[in-house]
């Protein structure tokens, strides 16, 4: 009997944050062309409901009865599986955040994340990593030049950034002791690890903004030399898909930044529900996001490669080489 | 070593991202000030400029007679050709236009028929929102100018206005004769 009582638990708790997190692109695309409207002086959106809310709701109705086309030449079983990759790949790895801590329903005890596996940071990583299939699949299998361009950039700046993404983490496991996120948030309750970790968060951030190919680091779908990169030939609700893809991935990293460097759920002068806490961090993270891609330019391809391979790389291994010589 | 210690102070700079920070400032001081959009044509319209060329007009003198004497100057100075002037004699035996018609889709707004008119009859007026489905309706005849709005007498300023349709084609109505220049919006002291 409890055994089932769990189950569902369980269950329910998976629904409602797919359920979540399949909306949010809805009002996160009114926000970023707010965000982007009012950097430019306009006010955006105004004309589908109130300043415009509605707006995304019809855009949606739009991409859904759009024709879906399925270029000639593309291999049309890979063109098909790879949105899904994208999409599926991404929402696993939400399985492992912690949003918040326990709260209590009619006397039994909930808790606010699915899983605190032992092993969340590389679970995180490498699921994370999936997402480039995505991404490769459908650049090759649409067999147009601008999709495989723009795949192949993808794929070299994402493996590349992983790296010192991965080592960046490392520091932050050195200091919690423990790969499982809700250790590391559980760590932090006292003073958060932004303070023991700065440089370790400033190359976190950095790659992080190059794995969810925000600008500054745009380069897989820069529209000005490629059309729009590795979805160029999607149309419909395929390419609503790769969008919904791209905004969970902003805001997973938003939640990691929260989660591993900003105190997860741990409050800061206001005693608000921890899972209030955790909201508006990782609200602060969207928006973050979004101001620095209405800010800065993109840059060159090389440009690219330097940062990642001959700054951020070096910086997160010295990161780790500090953390150790303090620690120990 | 003053360039020295420029160049390290430049160095401590981009450490601590100081382009960066001051590109983010830049760009946090934009989105928290006014917007310039001029919200047409729900909320706003602009009225142009007395010298602007937009849809014509025929002038009428104090009696409500059309001052047009029909000389057909006017078509053929139009580049466009897109003129029509049939002039016939009235009841007072004045030349008078007896069909006057305005292609206004072939129309460039030039405003050379203006110039030439020896009577001070047509004129381009301040109305701008004549878009049309058909490029028939676009033919524009002698009453019709004669009834189509004046040159602005205050111009240059954006008015309060509400969106409604005439004729089908939609259009933005002004609502209050006092409005703001556009202009202070943009520049920056
Ligand atoms: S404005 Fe120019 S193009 Fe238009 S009717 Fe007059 S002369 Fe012709
Ligand atoms: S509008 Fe002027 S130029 Fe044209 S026919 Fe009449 S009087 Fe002549």
């Amino acid at each position: 009997m409890v055994e089932i009582f769990v189950v569902l638990v369980m269950l329910l708790k998976l629904a409602v944050l797919v359920a979540v997190l399949l909306m949010l692109p809805i009002p996160l695309t009114w926000l970023e062309r707010k965000i982007a409207a009012h950097i430019q002086q306009r006010p955006g959106p105004m004309r589908v409901g109130w300043h415009g809310l509605l707006q995304p709701l019809a855009d949606g109705i739009k991409l859904l009865s759009k024709e879906d086309h399925i270029p000639d030449a593309a291999d049309r079983f890979l063109f098909t599986l790879a949105p899904i990759i994208t999409l599926v790949a991404t929402l696993t790895v939400f399985v492992a955040i912690p949003f918040g801590e326990t709260i209590t329903v009619y006397g039994t005890e909930i808790t606010l994340y699915l899983t605190d596996m032992n092993v969340a940071v590389m679970y995180v990583l490498a699921i994370a990593g999936i997402d480039v299939f995505g991404v490769i699949i459908g650049g090759w299998a649409s067999n147009s030049k601008y999709a495989v361009l723009g795949a192949l950039r993808t794929c070299a700046q994402l493996i590349s950034y992983e790296i010192p993404m991965g080592f960046a983490v490392v520091g932050v496991v050195m200091l919690a002791q423990s790969m499982s996120l809700v250790a590391i948030v559980e760590a932090q309750s006292e003073l958060w690890n932004i303070v023991y970790q700065p440089l370790g968060f400033v190359v976190f951030f950095i790659a992080g903004l190059a794995e969810a190919q925000r600008i500054p680091f745009d380069l897989p779908e820069a529209e000005g030399d490629l059309g729009a990169g590795y979805h160029t030939e999607y149309s419909g609700m395929r390419f609503s898909f790769f969008m919904i893809g791209e905004y969970l991935v902003l805001i997973l990293l938003a939640a990691l930044n929260v989660v591993l460097f900003f105190g997860g759920w741990n409050p800061l002068f206001l005693p608000l529900p921890p899972l209030i806490w955790f909201l508006l961090k990782v609200a602060f993270f969207v928006w973050l996001f979004m101001w620095f891609r209405f800010t800065f330019p993109r840059y060159r391809y090389d440009q690219l490669m330097t940062i990642g391979w001959k700054v951020l790389l070096p910086l997160s291994l010295a990161n780790i080489l500090i953390s150790g010589v303090i620690l120990s | 070593m003053a360039m020295a210690g420029k160049q390290i102070s430049r160095w401590i700079g981009w450490v601590f991202f100081s382009d960066i920070i001051n590109g983010l400032s830049l760009t946090l001081s934009y989105m928290f000030s006014k917007t310039v959009t001029e919200h047409y044509p729900d909320n706003e319209k602009w009225v142009p400029f007395e010298r602007y060329r937009g849809h014509h007009f025929l002038n009428t003198d104090e009696n409500g007679e059309v001052k047009c004497v029909g000389c057909e100057l006017c078509a053929k100075i139009c580049p466009c050709d897109c003129m029509e002037v049939v002039p016939y004699e009235d009841e007072n035996g004045n030349r008078r236009p007896l069909v006057f018609n305005i292609d206004m889709a072939r129309c460039l707004f030039c405003g050379l028929c203006e110039d030439a008119c020896p009577a001070d009859a047509i004129k381009l007026g301040q109305h701008y929102e004549f878009s049309s489905e058909n490029s028939e309706a676009l033919v524009v005849g002698r009453d019709a100018l004669i009834a189509s709005p004046r040159k602005a007498e205050q111009g240059g300023k954006v008015v309060k206005a509400k969106l409604t349709t005439s004729n089908g084609a939609p259009i933005s109505e002004q609502t209050e004769d006092e409005g703001y220049d556009w202009w202070r919006n943009i520049r920056r002291s």
